[in-house]
């Protein structure tokens, strides 16, 4: 087979993969080497579905034993199957990073044999990568469920980051619709990550010299809307893997219908605007101080679709606002909604030469259309504040108020 | 980051500027309306001038001198001692400060000389902390246009492409709004270290070139593209097929991708050829 045909089935395999990510950790280049990685992440491209594109996106092999009933490659798919060789990613990695078409690679694989047999292979290209190549660039190995330590830990000694997709939100889900995959055989190798990460940041803060694992850290990644789940339970379930497995980054995928299966929903469209909350919410959850059950409750365990989620929980807390802005802390001012980490550490900076005015707010590039509802600036108000909330809703959903315009729908080809 | 000298802001902008024995200005000049020769060099010269004068910053307006008859203002000549000894200082004070003069001087804009001036003697006054000053009209004025410059350089980092050359040299063009040529070569010479390259501004025809140890900066006055190595195009189809596969069919996005990487990149991003 041709290189540049299975260049096209196995990117093409890849594309469903939300990570894009390739961020912030900084690395001993070898001298001599070619690379380096760069901090807070170079976009080299964006793809004509507007992602960014930052690394070498693709699968080893798509050729799969197992049956995911929501992948394009599980085996009872009638679709062209094709694997690389290792020298073969090699050398397209090699090619495309001397060319400056990407910061890396982000290699991952169909179960083809067996795990191990996978995760051997997937191991050997970074490792070829690293000590023949002398490559200095971003590597990021996904692991297969199942394989053994010793792979595990091999993938993190050449990788800047590691991942095991968690797939579905709930261990029954994973049952029904990746009955081949356990629970037990996904935690296992986050677990064994974690420790490894830690010793070796230990490790390292007694000699430079002691090898790194994993730099940039451990993500995951999840299929939402083919399962039942709530966005409660799929927040809860975040909330623990950044708290108890010290993960860097939970990446969530809308769920798009490639097969036809008994087993998934029959969905008009994929769930766009629902990952995109999930986004926001996750944020809400890494940055801004927020717990999943300030987010939402078993009440109303689903996020609003109207608005997102820091103006949903502003609504629900009328008794936390105005904020003044020229005296509330920065916690305080990350609650406002429209107020990001920029803007909330752009007015702290700013009213310690002289107190802030309306003016000043915008000056300062406080984007003020959700802000005004909720703020004072020196005791004044910009818009009456004590609105009920049910005007205050009307105000910021008819005003303008609303966010930019997500897509909900899918225009479909052929149909658009 | 690099450590910056007054060099690095003078080098890719105007090479010759001819060296003029500082002239003291009157303390106490009636005019607060001052001019200088147009140079990088001049203009920070001319802040020394105003600055170490004794003149209110508030009050002085600083523009090119543009010699037309009825131009009114008091010239002030470059002098280089007096521009390093402002930089010095500056570098002491206020190292932040130092890169966003830096990252200004590559919006190579001409009409906020004032706010310049307003600039740093606020930034000689706060220290750092003036890049947070957001709410005075020049400090905006400056740090939105050094911001403006460091976006480009940040995107520039990701889009440029680099051919591969009959010879075995690598080129890439590009044509920027800002001149950011030496900061782009620096962080490709520690990233395509093992490469000799050229990087090349289109616009401003100036050249970068990395021979695997040093960093050299020139013009190059003419410029045709030499001939591709036959690898080169191999390699060129392969991106091509794997950035149109990359993208999700059902998700075509053509605005957001437009808004992401605006049209004027286009002209040299081998992914982006024959559209
Ligand atoms: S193991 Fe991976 S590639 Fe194979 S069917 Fe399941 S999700 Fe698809």
């Amino acid at each position: 087979m041709e290189l540049q045909e299975k260049i096209t089935i196995l990117s093409g395999a890849a594309r469903y993969d939300a990570s894009c990510a390739s961020s912030g950790c900084s690395s001993d280049t070898p001298r001599r080497g070619t690379g380096n990685t760069s901090q807070g992440g170079i976009c080299h491209s964006w793809a004509d579905d507007g992602r960014c594109i930052s690394l070498l996106k693709i699968l080893l092999s798509n050729d799969c034993r197992y049956d995911c009933a929501y992948c394009v490659n599980r085996s009872s798919n009638p679709v062209p199957r094709a694997s690389f060789t290792a020298r073969e990613v090699v050398d397209l990695t090699m090619d495309f990073y001397r060319r400056n078409y990407i910061e890396g690679l982000f290699l991952s694989s169909a179960v083809n044999v067996s795990p191990d047999h996978t995760m051997e292979a997937m191991v050997r290209v970074a490792e070829i990568l690293r000590n023949e190549e002398r490559f200095g660039g971003y590597i990021h190995l996904k692991i297969i469920p199942g394989s053994s330590p010793e792979l595990v830990r091999r993938a993190g000694l050449a990788a800047d980051r590691i991942s095991v997709n968690i797939e579905l939100p709930s261990s029954e889900s994973l049952r029904r619709l990746a009955p081949q995959k356990s629970k037990e055989a996904i935690l296992a190798p986050m677990k064994l990550i974690g420790a490894e990460a830690g010793v070796s940041l230990v490790e390292r803060r007694k000699s430079r010299k002691a090898p790194r694992f994993a730099p940039a850290g451990q993500s995951t990644q999840m299929i939402i809307g083919a399962s039942p789940e709530t966005d409660l339970q799929i927040l809860r379930l975040s909330q623990g893997l950044y708290q108890r497995m010290n993960l860097k980054r939970v990446y969530y995928s809308a769920f798009v219908p490639v097969n036809d299966d008994n087993r998934l929903p029959v969905l008009a469209a994929p769930p766009l605007l629902r990952e995109h909350r999930l986004y926001q919410a996750d944020w809400l959850l890494r940055f801004y101080g927020f717990s999943a059950e300030e987010i939402l409750s078993d009440d109303a365990p689903n996020l609003d679709e109207s608005f997102d989620p820091k103006t949903a929980w502003a609504l629900r807390n009328p008794g936390f606002f105005p904020v003044e802005v020229n005296r509330a802390d920065y916690a305080t001012l990350l609650r406002v909604p429209g107020i990001g980490v920029t803007s909330a550490r752009r007015i702290i900076a700013a009213r310690r030469f002289a107190p802030i005015s309306p003016e000043g707010m915008k000056k300062i590039g406080v984007v003020m259309k959700r802000a005004k509802y909720f703020i004072t600036c020196s005791g004044r108000p910009f818009e009456r504040t004590d609105q009920q909330p049910a005007r205050l809703r009307q105000s910021l959903l008819l005003g303008d108020g609303t966010e930019a315009k997500v897509p909900r729908q899918l225009v479909l080809p052929g149909l658009g | 980051m690099p450590r910056i000298t007054l060099h690095n802001l003078l080098i890719p902008i105007v090479p010759n500027v001819p060296t003029v024995p500082f002239s003291k200005i009157h303390r106490r000049t009636p005019m607060n309306k001052f001019l200088y020769d147009g140079t990088p060099e001049g203009l920070v010269s001319a802040i020394a001038s105003i600055l170490d004068g004794g003149g209110d910053p508030a009050q002085a307006h600083l523009a090119v001198r543009q010699d037309t008859l009825f131009e009114e203002g008091l010239f002030l000549r470059t002098d280089p001692a007096a521009a390093e000894a402002l930089f010095q200082r500056l570098r002491q004070g206020a190292p932040d400060a130092v890169y966003t003069l830096w990252y200004f001087m590559m919006a190579e804009v001409d009409d906020l000389e004032t706010s310049l001036l307003r600039y740093i003697a606020l930034a000689f006054e706060h220290g750092d902390r003036v890049n947070g000053y957001l709410t005075h009209a020049d400090v905006k004025a400056i740090v939105a246009t050094a911001r403006k410059a460091g976006r480009e350089l940040h995107r520039m980092k990701g889009l440029l492409r680099f051919e591969q050359l009959r010879d075995g040299t690598w080129l890439a063009r590009m044509e920027p709004d800002h001149n950011i040529i030496q900061p782009l070569a620096q962080h490709f010479s520690k990233r395509l270290r093992g490469q000799t390259w050229f990087i090349y501004d289109v616009r401003r025809r100036s050249a970068a070139h990395w021979n695997g140890r040093d960093l050299s900066f020139g013009t190059l006055e003419q410029f045709t593209r030499p001939e591709l190595s036959e690898e080169e195009k191999a390699v060129r189809q392969m991106w091509q097929s794997f950035f149109k596969t990359i993208a999700i069919p059902e998700r075509k996005n053509p605005r957001l991708q437009k808004s992401n990487m605006p049209a004027k990149y286009w002209k040299y991003l081998t992914e982006k050829q024959g559209e």
